[in-house]
């Protein structure tokens, strides 16, 4: 819903804007044009009404022109005919007979200017529908020289136009019609006035004809006289009562006092007023030498009633024309930008993780033709792009996963158990591996067999999986090696032997390993090229002195030298990797062996130097000294404390026999007697005699060839908890304990003759150490008291 | 160390006397070197009176043992005592011969 409401808006919004434009531009245009054309309409409307305003006028004067003209032809006749009044009549008559539109006619006298006729002299004739009536006018009741037409031209001593007025005779036949006299004087031959000739108009003829002239449907003339009286107004009842200034009077209205006083004045011109709540145009011109004015009054909305239509008609067509333009633009916008539309839902669509939204190709040339094609193959690259991003993670995260297996089981071989060996008193060991990354090339290991302490630690060259990948290797030999070998070098030479052959990738191992005599102390160790460790004791801390052998995996057949010391009482042996030696800070400082050394001797000094003191310290020290920066490498220190076994012997006995088997019974009647003093059973007497006869015809049979003579040494020893035989020679070296255990699970068939005696030595004694110690083969087999 | 043999029918019974420690095991190699001429058939080795073995003297035991194996016979071990039979036990030696009691 919410794509059509956008999609709308922006078409009708161009809509809009270019509807509006055009309509700003339409409405000046026409603003201009309406304004133009209203001034030529008003121009042609005052020139036109100026005209019918003359012709009224001039029809008008033609009117009044021929009264004059009248009048004045009949003058001289009654000038000439003094002598004859009734021919007055005549004359009367006969104006009326040449001018039918003329009402009336009067030659009236002076009283007693005919004396023969009496006060009263005036020949009247008048038109009554055609038909002319003649009479003797004037009586005492009316006195026709008072009356106004009367008295003006005698007055005025010319002639001159009469307001209007009733002709009103009470004896004769008036029509009460209201009329307008031309009045001149009539003056005898002496120049003296005698009388009156008026020629009568009828007011209503001339106001049909004055208005007889409508140039609009709703104009009208009027005509005012000298005091602004209406003499031709539509509205009869303001004839003769209402001046033009009578209505402001109630309401002062300075257009209209100006209108009359220019008309009273007899200028000529137009006025634009408000007349009875209408706009209006008044054209005005004065009518002859009358005084009177006549007027045009044009309603606006007639002159500009065409005018207007033509407007309304134009902005009809135009907002029409508009709305259209509208629709269509908005209908034409809507279509092209359909496409828009269409990529708006498809682009949310996308954005809501769906992309598989088929996009179909567009085959339009503009714009969104080429945003329609642009966005598509944008939508196929972010499906490409998803789906490669998609592997890589799921990659990632699957090696991310095999990488933390590896971790395990790396971690897994490692020991993890400390204290090891919670029974003894001899020995203490902590171990501890940090890697860089998941998974490491350090690697570390010890185990006790036959009372030796086997350890070892080493360093794979490189990080990581391929390093890793070495030390398990290593890690794994090492084990397999030493179970039947237990001089340092030779393990290390038999390591190197396997690792340094097929070798393509020039991995190397720098490597140490010990192997600690735990009954006497005796360490024998071999140095591969790593660190040389720290023994930390009583008498101080320092370096083991170490020989500088090539790594393991570099030099096939390179022999490998061994070392040897006796480890004092309580001292620790403190092996590490270089990732404590070359830990590195932020400033890419190295922790170097200054510190590692300097934090033996503090821990030395303050007696504080139990294995797991010293991993813990050493790795906090490290940790404050790095700070920030990653763990540069991986991270191994192990450290071994020997404490020698208190002696406390309760019993000791000896017997040295030649190496002659027939001396075996003797030697079974010694053993006899020691484990009857020792307070063991027949049964465990018999199998320890069994033991000690196996390993002392070993010696018989192996230490010495056939044909030499030497003598075998039993020493016993007891103290409260165990009872030691140490059987020694001075044979060729001989250590029954790396012969490879026999399987007793295998059929007779299969099963090898040898091998049983040393097996039965294992199952019956609870410790077996060999020692070749100054050319001695020295056997150590300890058998548990009080078992 | 003393061995009493008997033959019958292609058997043999041995009577072993005495400790079987590594010199009566040289002491006695002939005495098995016969036994192993009945190694296609029963062999009954008669352990009542045997008061010790060495590895030496099991050697014996699993050559004859080998031997019978060979041939399709059998060595049948007889009443052996409760610590030579703690020697077969740890020897495997339990489950490579017949033990009757």
């Amino acid at each position: 819903m919410k794509k059509h409401k956008k999609q709308r808006s922006l078409s009708t919004k161009l809509s809009l804007w270019t509807v509006l434009f055009a309509g700003v531009i339409f409405i000046a245009a026409h603003g201009v044009f309406f304004n133009e054309s209203r001034l030529a309409v008003q121009n042609a409307a005052i020139e036109n009404a100026t005209r019918i305003l003359d012709n009224t006028v001039l029809r008008v004067d033609n009117i009044l022109t021929q009264v004059k003209v009248a009048t004045d032809n009949t003058d001289w006749l009654i000038t000439r005919h003094l002598d004859a009044p009734d021919s007055m009549f005549v004359y009367s008559r006969r104006i009326l007979q040449n001018n039918p539109n003329l009402n009336g006619c009067s030659i009236s006298f002076e009283p007693f200017y005919f004396s023969e006729r009496g006060q009263y002299f005036s020949a009247y004739s008048q038109n009554v529908g055609g038909v002319i009536r003649t009479t003797q006018e004037g009586n005492d009741h009316y006195q026709y020289f008072s009356m106004d037409w009367y008295q003006l031209p005698k007055l005025l001593e010319r002639p001159c136009w009469t307001e209007p007025f009733v002709d009103f005779n009470p004896e004769g036949f008036s029509s009460n019609d209201m009329i307008i006299s031309y009045c001149k004087p009539i003056r005898d031959r002496e120049g003296e006035f005698i009388g009156t000739i008026a020629v009568d108009l009828s007011l209503e003829w001339l106001s049909q004809t004055i208005s007889a002239v409508k140039p609009y449907p709703n104009s009208y003339t009027i005509m005012i006289g000298k005091g602004g009286t209406f003499f031709v107004h539509p509205d009869t009842t303001k004839l003769f009562y209402q001046t033009i200034f009578t209505q402001t009077m109630l309401e002062p209205d300075s257009a209209i006092t100006d209108l009359g006083h220019a008309m009273q004045a007899g200028e000529q011109g137009y006025r634009e007023l408000v007349i009875e709540g209408e706009n209006s145009f008044v054209f005005f011109k004065p009518l002859g030498d009358t005084g009177w004015s006549v007027g045009l009054v044009c309603p606006a909305h007639d002159i500009f009633g065409g005018y207007y239509r033509l407007i309304n008609t134009i902005i009809g067509i135009v907002i029409v024309g508009l709305l259209l333009m509208l629709m269509s633009f908005s209908s034409i916008l809507t279509k092209q930008l359909e496409p828009l539309e269409e990529l708006a839902w498809q682009a949310e669509e996308i954005a809501s993780g769906n992309f598989d939204e088929e996009l179909a190709e567009s085959n339009r040339n503009d714009e969104i033709g080429k945003l329609s094609n642009s966005f598509r193959h944008m939508q196929q690259s972010l499906v490409t792009q998803m789906d490669e991003l998609k592997h890589v993670n799921e990659q990632k995260g699957r090696i991310e996963g095999e990488l933390k297996v590896a971790r395990d089981i790396q971690m897994a071989m490692l020991p993890k158990i400390f204290p090891p060996y919670p029974e003894r008193s001899d020995i203490d060991v902590f171990g501890q591996l940090t890697p860089a990354k998941e998974v490491g090339g350090d690697l570390f290991d010890f185990y006790i067999r036959d009372e030796k302490l086997f350890f070892c630690i080493g360093d794979v060259s490189g990080k990581g999986i391929p390093a890793s990948l070495y030390m398990v290797v290593t890690k794994a030999l090492f084990r397999t090696v030493s179970s039947h070998e237990a001089s340092p070098e030779k393990i290390i030479y038999d390591l190197n032997e396997v690792l340094s052959h097929d070798n393509d990738s020039n991995m190397f191992v720098t490597f140490f390993a010990g192997v600690l005599d735990l009954p006497t102390g005796r360490l024998h160790y071999c140095n591969a090229g790593h660190d040389a460790p720290l023994l930390i004791g009583h008498t101080g801390a320092g370096l083991l002195p170490v020989d500088s052998n090539l790594p393991i995996g570099v030099m096939p057949g390179w022999k490998f030298s061994r070392q040897e010391t006796m480890m004092d009482p309580d001292t620790t042996i403190f092996l590490y990797t270089d990732g404590l030696n070359e830990a590195e800070n932020i400033s890419h400082q190295q922790f170097e062996m200054t510190r590692v050394l300097e934090l033996a001797r503090s821990m030395q000094q303050q007696n504080d130097f139990k294995p797991m003191s010293i991993v813990k310290q050493m790795t906090e020290s490290v940790r404050q000294f790095v700070g920030e920066a990653d763990q540069s490498d991986d991270l191994t220190m192990l450290a071994l404390q020997y404490t020698k076994h208190q002696e406390n012997l309760t019993y000791q006995r000896s017997l040295t026999l030649t190496n002659d088997l027939k001396r075996v019974p003797r030697l079974n009647t010694f053993i006899d007697e020691v484990c009857e003093a020792n307070g063991f059973d027949m049964a465990a007497t018999m199998q320890i005699n069994l033991a000690i006869e196996e390993a002392v015809v070993n010696v018989m049979n192996y230490a010495y060839p056939k044909g030499t003579k030497g003598d075998i040494t039993i020493e016993t020893k007891a103290n409260k908890s165990e009872l030691s035989f140490i059987i020694s020679d001075t044979g060729k070296p001989f250590d029954p304990t790396a012969k490879a255990e026999v399987d007793i699970t295998l059929s007779a068939e299969d099963r090898s003759i040898g091998g049983l005696g040393i097996h039965l030595i294992r199952q019956i004694m609870d410790h077996i150490n060999y020692e070749r110690v100054d050319g001695h083969n020295i056997l150590t087999l300890i058998k548990k008291l009080g078992k | 160390m003393e061995v009493k043999i008997n033959n019958q029918d292609g058997n043999a019974t041995a009577q072993l006397i005495g400790r079987l420690d590594t010199p009566a095991s040289q002491e006695i190699s002939g005495d098995f070197e016969t036994l192993a001429q009945y190694a296609a058939g029963t062999i009954i080795l008669d352990c009542t009176q045997l008061e010790y073995i060495s590895s030496s003297g099991l050697r014996l035991f699993l050559s004859l043992r080998k031997a019978a194996a060979a041939k399709g016979g059998k060595v049948i071990v007889k009443s052996i005592n409760k610590d030579i039979r703690s020697v077969f036990m740890m020897t495997g030696f339990l489950n490579l011969f017949e033990i009757q009691d």
